[in-house]
Parts: structure tokens; C-alpha cells; sequence
């Protein structure tokens, strides 16, 4: 899978992906949250998208920065999943979704604080060794700040170094944040921990002010995202590349020339020149 | 824990904000950007919990939804990791919360209920069939049902008549649902109670129907033998077409 490009599969095209060969991912990528633990229709239309594409996982409710305790049932249903599908890599988000044992269903921002780092670095071992493999890590858009002591890319380079866990970089995220944050993505970039990379996720996000980018996943990747995207992979080995879309489904015609145009840049900074770089 | 108090009870805030929506202040943030969260969040809790009870949101939208959703998931600790699980826990608040029912909409219990095991059936994990073959005797064989199935009594006829007009048919009323092996569509049928009563025992206590008319003569009080049996054995012949009767116990 190694600089070849994924999209994640959703119901609302389940069927191009089974039946159709308009899209032609190199492996799909979904929510194990929301496909474990199930039967009928669902779990029969899986065991065909695993026939037929190699597959990784996102997750969702794993709550890494959260102050709760690991669900420990949760966490052996993942790995029971994760080994039912032969899953290569099995990524969760740098946020929290539950508190005071209460799901929230969405990404919130952890403060950027040592105190911090030392409960999600302790956390990441913890959920490495129980489901014995790595992770990687995603960094998350966020729309404030929460009480921070640190920049956010110390805070993520720090985490990853220190709990010895893959980092699932997320472009679009970082040039949401940039703007939002008025920081610049490519020096964010610069100091993200590249070695450690294992996944690379594009996306589309959608501006609603001049000063809030919200990351809907919900749009065509922009020119700008493309060139943070290429600019990146020519510092780093190659990975696997994930298409994120979620809302406002195009045409797959659509979605398949957005997998071409990220296939090339990979092609044309991965494969000319297959040296390693770091 | 290597968190400070500090540290989470920031954390707790912005949960709680995202939660109830009333105002908090975090140090370090940026005020005007909670309300995001807040909606974010809110959205897909409220999404989920409309598209899991349609015909019970398009029913209370002018009225009672909102405010039953904002009091669901301010005050209830959402325990599932799937989120797809969250409808049954809304279900649940909303049939043990006294301060939220709604007396008006008393047909309310046994729409959610009814809208819920739609979900449930369709997603659940699949339950092995017992051992059967195709070939027997109505009578006197075990006869072999699918077992992913739902049999519910109901007050009101959810699954007959719109929610605006169940205040008038309180009554008693059996639902089978049961999920097609194949294409893994969800079936609804009314049924009488005595077909209730067949089905239930066929699973619960399974005997051949020579025993089961036994039950059926001393409970319900039939008196033309010939006429129940010409009846029972439609019914049975009518859902083996149907894929509910799956055939007859292989011992
Ligand atoms: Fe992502």
C-alpha cells in the first residue's frame, strides 16, 4: 500500500465499490466502530469489500486524550475486528470524545500542556500493548485552542517521539489549522516528527468565514492542500495516501479523478527518486 | 492519574459546553469559537437520533422533538462507543424519564420500540440457524424457525396505522419482525395472538404442533378442531414462503 492511494468507504456508495469499477481505490479505509459487532446485509457487503480491497481502520471512540478511563471491552472488539479483516493499520484521532463518561460522538481539542503529553504518551502504550500493534496517531483540526502551554506541533511531535507510536498525517488538517491558527503549514510540517509517519490523509474542508476553515470532509481538495501534500511527500518515504470524503458525495467519476491526482503527485515524488530520504 | 486536575477540568468544561450549550468560560480559548463545538457535536447526536426514529421525528417536530433531544443529551452519560447503538440508549431514556414523556403521545413507548428493533434486527450479528430440513410433517415434527426475529406486543398499532391517528386504537396487538436470510430485508407482520402464541412457544419451548393444539385448545377455548388446524397449517404454509419457517428439526 506503500504510495498507492485509499479512499474511505461509505454506505451511500457501497455499491461502486462492490459492483462498479469507476472508483479504483488501492485499499479502503472505514470506521471499525462502525462496522464491528455487526451481521445481515452489512457484514456480508464487508466480507466482499475484504475480498476485494485490502483495508485499514479510523477510529472514532477510542478517546486518547480523554481524562476517562480506557474501555477495555471496547478495545478487544477492535482488535478482534482489526484481526478478523487482516487490518494493516489501524489509525485513532490526537482528541478526545469522551468525558466523565459520557461519549460526545466528535473531536475535541486537548490542551496543549506537558501534563497532557505524559497521560495520552502513557495511554498510547497502554492501548499498543493490549491490541499489539502500533497505532498511528491523527492530528486533528481544531477550532480553539483549550488553555495551551505549547505550540501544537510540540505538543504532537512530543507524543508520538515519547509513546513510540506511528503519526497519521493529516494535510488538509494542517492547512486548516494554519489558517485558522495564522500559523504556517509549511513549517508545521517541518517540525512534525516525518520518520514516524505512517499514513497520510488528503481531504477537503470548507471556508465559512474569512477567518474559520471547518474540516467537513465534505468538498473536492483544493489547489493549496495539493501543493502542502506534494511538498511533504518530498521529505518523506512513501505511505499509503487516504482520500477522505464524507458528506456531499459526488459523482464516483468525481472521486476517481481526485484519486488519479493524488496517484501522481505520488508517483512523481515516490517513484523517480526511491532513495530514502530521511 | 498523570493528568493535573487542572488540565481535565478544562476538559470537562468544553465536554459540558458541548453537552448542554450554556456558556462557560475556558481559559485559553477562543470564545467565539465554542459554539462550533457545540454545534458539531449537537448535529450528530441529533442527526442520529432523527434518522433512527423517523416516523417518530416527523410526527413530534413542531413541538416536542427538540426540547426531548436537548434534555437527552444534556442530562443522559451516552455509554455506547458505536454510535449506531446510541438510538436504543435515547429509546431507553426516553421510556424511563418521567420529566420527558409526554403524557399526550401515550402510543410514544411502542413507536420507539417498534423503530429501534427495525434497527436492531437489521444490524445485529448473525444468529446460526438451527439444523433443518425442508421435508416433515406439520403436525407432528419440531418445527424449525428462523431465529433472527423479534416478537412484540404493542398498545397501539405502530406498525399499522400513522402515529396521528394511534390514540384511538388502543388495543392489544402482536408484531413479528423477523430479518430474510438472504438479502438481510426486515419483514413485518401482524399477527393474531394465537399465531403469536405458536410462534412464541415454538421458540421458547420447541414441541411438535400435536402438543402445541393441546396448549392451544385449553388456553384459547376452540371448540372445531378440524377448522384450527386448516387455519394453523395456512399460517405455517404462508410463512415458510415468507422465509420465517424455515422447515422442520433435524434431531
Ligand atoms: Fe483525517
Amino acid at each position: 500500500m506503500n504510495g498507492k492511494v485509499g479512499i474511505g468507504f461509505r454506505r451511500d456508495f457501497a455499491d461502486e465499490f462492490l459492483s462498479g469499477n469507476i472508483i479504483q481505490p488501492a485499499f479502503v479505509e472505514l470506521a471499525p466502530e462502525n462496522w464491528m459487532n455487526i451481521g445481515g446485509y452489512w457484514k456480508k457487503q464487508l466480507n466482499k469489500l475484504a475480498e476485494r480491497y485490502a483495508i485499514t481502520c479510523h477510529g472514532l471512540s477510542l478517546s486518547i486524550g480523554s481524562p476517562d478511563e480506557l474501555d477495555f471491552n471496547f478495545l478487544k472488539d477492535i482488535k478482534d475486528f482489526l484481526k478478523e479483516y487482516n487490518v494493516k493499520i489501524y489509525s485513532e484521532h490526537l482528541s478526545y470524545s469522551k468525558c466523565n463518561n459520557a461519549h460526545l460522538y466528535d473531536l475535541l481539542p486537548i490542551p496543549f500542556r506537558d501534563d497532557a503529553i505524559k497521560h495520552i504518551v502513557d495511554r498510547i502504550k497502554t492501548v499498543q500493548d493490549f491490541i499489539e500493534r502500533r497505532i498511528a496517531i491523527e492530528n486533528v483540526s481544531y477550532y480553539t485552542p483549550v488553555a495551551a502551554e505549547m505550540d501544537e506541533a510540540t505538543f504532537i511531535r512530543t507524543i508520538v517521539e515519547e509513546a513510540d507510536c506511528d503519526l497519521l498525517l493529516d494535510v488538509n488538517n494542517v492547512f486548516v489549522n494554519a489558517h485558522n491558527h495564522t500559523y504556517n503549514a509549511e513549517a508545521f510540517i517541518e517540525n512534525m516528527p516525518l520518520n514516524k509517519v505512517a499514513y497520510i490523509h488528503m481531504a477537503g474542508h470548507k471556508k465559512v468565514s474569512d477567518d474559520l476553515i471547518i474540516d467537513t470532509h465534505g468538498e473536492a481538495i483544493i489547489d493549496p492542500v495539493y501543493d502542502l501534500f506534494e511538498s511533504t511527500l518530498a521529505q518523506m518515504n512513501p505511505v499509503p495516501v487516504l482520500l477522505e470524503r464524507d458528506f456531499n458525495i459526488p459523482q464516483p467519476i468525481e472521486l476517481q479523478e481526485e484519486i488519479v491526482q493524488l496517484q501522481k503527485i505520488c508517483d512523481k515524488q515516490w517513484t523517480k527518486d526511491h532513495a530514502i530520504k530521511i | 492519574m498523570l493528568l493535573k486536575s487542572e488540565t481535565y477540568r478544562h476538559q470537562e468544561a468544553l465536554a459540558q459546553y458541548c453537552r448542554d450549550g450554556i456558556s462557560v468560560n475556558i481559559p485559553g480559548t477562543k470564545a467565539e469559537r465554542l459554539p462550533t463545538y457545540r454545534r458539531l457535536v449537537f448535529n450528530v447526536v441529533k442527526d442520529t437520533i432523527e434518522s433512527a426514529f423517523p416516523i417518530t421525528y416527523e410526527h413530534l417536530k413542531d413541538d416536542h422533538w427538540d426540547e426531548i433531544i436537548y434534555r437527552f443529551f444534556s442530562n443522559h452519560n451516552c455509554q455506547t462507543p458505536q454510535i449506531w447503538k446510541l438510538p436504543y440508549e435515547f429509546m431507553q431514556f426516553y421510556l424511563n424519564t418521567e420529566t420527558v414523556r409526554l403524557a399526550t403521545h401515550p402510543y410514544l413507548d411502542d413507536l420507539l420500540l417498534f423503530e429501534w428493533l427495525e434497527i436492531e434486527l437489521y444490524m445485529m450479528e448473525d444468529i446460526s440457524y438451527p439444523n433443518y430440513k425442508l421435508k416433515g410433517d406439520w403436525v407432528k415434527d419440531i418445527i424449525a424457525i428462523n431465529p433472527e426475529y423479534r416478537l412484540i406486543k404493542l398498545e397501539y398499532p405502530v406498525h399499522i396505522s400513522p402515529p396521528s391517528r394511534l390514540i384511538d386504537q388502543k388495543g392489544v396487538y402482536f408484531l413479528l419482525m423477523f430479518r430474510e436470510k438472504e438479502s438481510g430485508r426486515i419483514q413485518f407482520n401482524n399477527l393474531s395472538a394465537l399465531f403469536a402464541f405458536i410462534i412464541e412457544t415454538l421458540s421458547e419451548h420447541p414441541k411438535p404442533m400435536e402438543e402445541i393444539y393441546a396448549d392451544i385448545i385449553h388456553l384459547f377455548g376452540v371448540n372445531d378442531i378440524q377448522l384450527l388446524h386448516n387455519k394453523v397449517t395456512d399460517f405455517l404454509n404462508h410463512y415458510l414462503d415468507k422465509g420465517f419457517i424455515l422447515g422442520f428439526r433435524k434431531h
